[in-house]
């Protein structure tokens, strides 16, 4: 007889979701309106050297069946959690969607053989493949959203979730295949994926639930060392045991970006759960005095940190990427160029390769300039914001720090790679939430949006208390009272 | 100038000027969630009831807490136990600082924060289960 088998579940009802319907119709007309901005220059750019008269070319969208199919996703998924009938956050998806979309419509324009993957007698080029991953990310969200109703299953099993996450290091360091010098992607069959986007989620689930449990514990200050005090030294052991799996990561995987985004969650959670910002002080200490080993240590650590100092001391080779990338933002100006005017070619190859994945603000830079990033920027804003405001409406700590933890780690990240890409840190290769290229990277995010969601639940309209023995009273009264 | 160029260069800007309205409504929805937040009755805690043998207090049951609350027999308690295993003054919960603490008074059968014995005031976190005499409570956050 447990406390949930008694508890009372009404029916649910489908509840109308207005301010999410309204926020996803403007959503979709600034997604139409790109799209037609970008196929109206793509369409002039073709026929400019060929004398066309402009007037013809009329003002279709480019690629109207992948952004319609995207948009129409965005409303099924909205029309499901009508049905579903739950009381869930309302801005999320609008938000998400809308980043994802910019992604796709960056995707639709960079050139399309970037990536082409064979599905049966499909031949699918960027555009498409982000398209089909964006659909298979709405599908997550939804499952997620609709489905997820207990924590007992994060909650209890967070020691497994570790093994899970340490075995998928583990796994990538043993079969992994190696891309752009780190060992990042693991492939089983047809598919390849990056387990570390995985990864994130995990260890957010994990530290929850560790700092859920001992929180009290951690807040305490029991061993004093001179000046300095430390919480009791078990307690210490998941800090020094994060750092050095960071560390590892670093060593073992090259995964610069990883390794500084575990690291860095950690610590924000850590702080969230304690309230104690020596603790994040020592963190960054230790994080310093490590990176400074590991720059000394490592080539392929100093190799980012001198290209980061200058990288124009070798503008054609080490430091081609980030060059042109600062290019690209200097082309885009305030107002940029305009979507699909960009230069995304130069002599046949890309200025800078890794633009759909590590480097897709540098694109939208040029294309959207400041005034586009910072708009972006502002929507990974309103993502955090809906995570922390979520977390400090939950009831207990556990479900709090979840929320808090993956609203945070898509911030963060956002964070790390803007800021790689605008030369402010060494440049680490990770993903930009929902807008870079990738399935992994987008079903991670996808997870973390879904359970945010469905840990949005403010459950159903409290209902009445179910006091029988009080309503059979009252009624006998009445029929007293009338007879 | 070409008026298809002029055309294009205006859809560019309605296009960003669509994000920021997008934005600007978010803004809005966001505003008024905060509002909402902010008006509702501040509310340190609440205390729902877990487990209970005996069926009263009944299971789901939750009390509002004040910043000082006292459990017991006593029926002058903030929360009032009719429970053979409860002290007349059997413990108490306390909101300082932004944290509650329980604190066991000298009872006969003790406190239990989530399954340890409590000795002098106890940090309490939301989500922790506190038992006193038979019955189990778990200490929530208010309601806004």
């Amino acid at each position: 007889m447990t406390a949930a088998a008694i508890r009372f579940q009404p029916r649910l009802r489908p509840r109308p979701r207005s301010t999410e319907l309204g926020l996803l119709v403007i959503a979709s007309l600034t997604l139409l309106m790109g799209a037609i901005s970008l196929g109206a220059t793509e369409r002039y750019l073709a026929a400019s050297p060929k004398g066309v008269t402009l007037g013809a070319l009329g003002f279709g969208p480019a690629d109207p069946f992948g952004i319609g199919l995207y948009v129409g996703a965005l409303f099924a998924v909205h029309a499901i959690l009508v049905l579903a009938g739950r009381r869930l956050d309302q801005v999320l998806l609008p938000a998400a969607g809308l980043l994802g979309g910019i992604g796709l419509l960056l995707m639709q324009r960079l050139p399309q053989d970037l990536v082409s993957q064979q599905l049966g007698g499909l031949v699918l080029g960027l555009g498409r493949l982000q398209l089909l991953w964006l659909l298979v990310a709405l599908t997550v969200i939804t499952v997620l959203a609709v489905g997820v109703r207990g924590d007992r299953w994060l909650r209890s099993y967070k020691y497994t979730w570790a093994a899970v996450g340490i075995a998928l290091l583990l796994l990538t360091f043993v079969f992994g295949s190696d891309t752009g010098g780190a060992r990042l992607a693991l492939t089983v069959g047809p598919f390849s994926g990056q387990p570390s986007e995985l990864l994130k989620v995990i260890l957010v689930v994990f530290l929850a639930g560790y700092l859920s449990e001992n929180r009290s514990l951690l807040a305490e200050e029991s061993l004093r060392l001179g000046p300095l005090r430390f919480p009791p030294l078990p307690y210490l052991a998941p800090m020094g045991a994060m750092w050095a799996i960071a560390l590892g990561i670093v060593i073992v995987q090259r995964d610069l970006g990883a390794a500084l985004l575990f690291f860095a969650v950690f610590l924000a959670l850590l702080y969230t759960a304690t309230g104690r910002a020596s603790y994040v002080g020592w963190g960054i200490v230790l994080f310093l005095a490590g990176s400074w080993a590991l720059y000394n240590l490592f080539p392929h650590v100093r190799i980012r940190v001198d290209n980061w100092i200058d990288p124009f001391r070798d503008p054609s080779g080490a430091g081609f990427q980030a060059v042109q990338a600062l290019y690209a933002f200097g082309r885009g100006g305030i107002l940029g160029v305009g979507l699909g005017n960009g230069l995304p070619t130069i002599g046949g190859h890309m200025p800078v390769p890794a633009v759909h994945t590590d480097y897709p603000l540098a694109a939208l830079g040029e294309e959207l300039g400041l005034v586009g990033l910072l708009a972006i920027l502002g929507l990974y804003l309103v993502v955090v914001q809906r995570g922390l405001r979520i977390a400090a409406s939950l009831h207990d700590d556990f479900r709090a720090l979840l929320a808090a933890g993956l609203a945070l780690v898509i911030g963060i990240q956002a964070c790390i790679i803007t800021a790689g890409n605008l030369k402010l840190i060494p440049l680490t290769g990770i993903t930009l939430p929902f807008v870079s290229y990738g399935g992994s990277s987008l079903l991670a995010n996808a997870i973390a949006v879904g359970l945010l969601l469905a840990l949005s639940d403010r459950g159903p309209q409290p209902p009445p208390p179910p006091r029988r023995r009080l309503r059979l009273v009252r009624l006998g009264r009445r029929r007293g009272a009338t007879a | 100038m070409d008026g298809y160029l002029i055309t294009l260069w205006i859809l560019r800007l309605l296009f960003l000027a669509m994000l920021y309205g997008f934005l600007f409504v978010v803004g809005r929805v966001l505003i008024r969630d905060l509002r909402a937040a902010s008006r509702g009755p501040a509310e340190p805690g609440r205390l729902v009831v877990v487990a209970s043998p005996r069926g009263e207090p009944q299971v789901g049951v939750s009390y509002p807490l004040d910043a000082i609350t006292t459990l017991g027999r006593d029926l002058a308690s903030g929360i009032v136990m009719d429970d053979p295993y409860a002290s007349a003054l059997h413990a108490v919960l306390t909101y300082r600082n932004r944290t509650w603490y329980i604190e066991d008074k000298a009872s006969t059968n003790g406190t239990w924060v989530n399954g340890v014995a409590a000795a002098g005031p106890v940090e309490l976190g939301f989500g922790d289960e506190v038992r006193v005499g038979e019955v189990v409570f778990r200490l929530d956050r208010g309601r806004s």
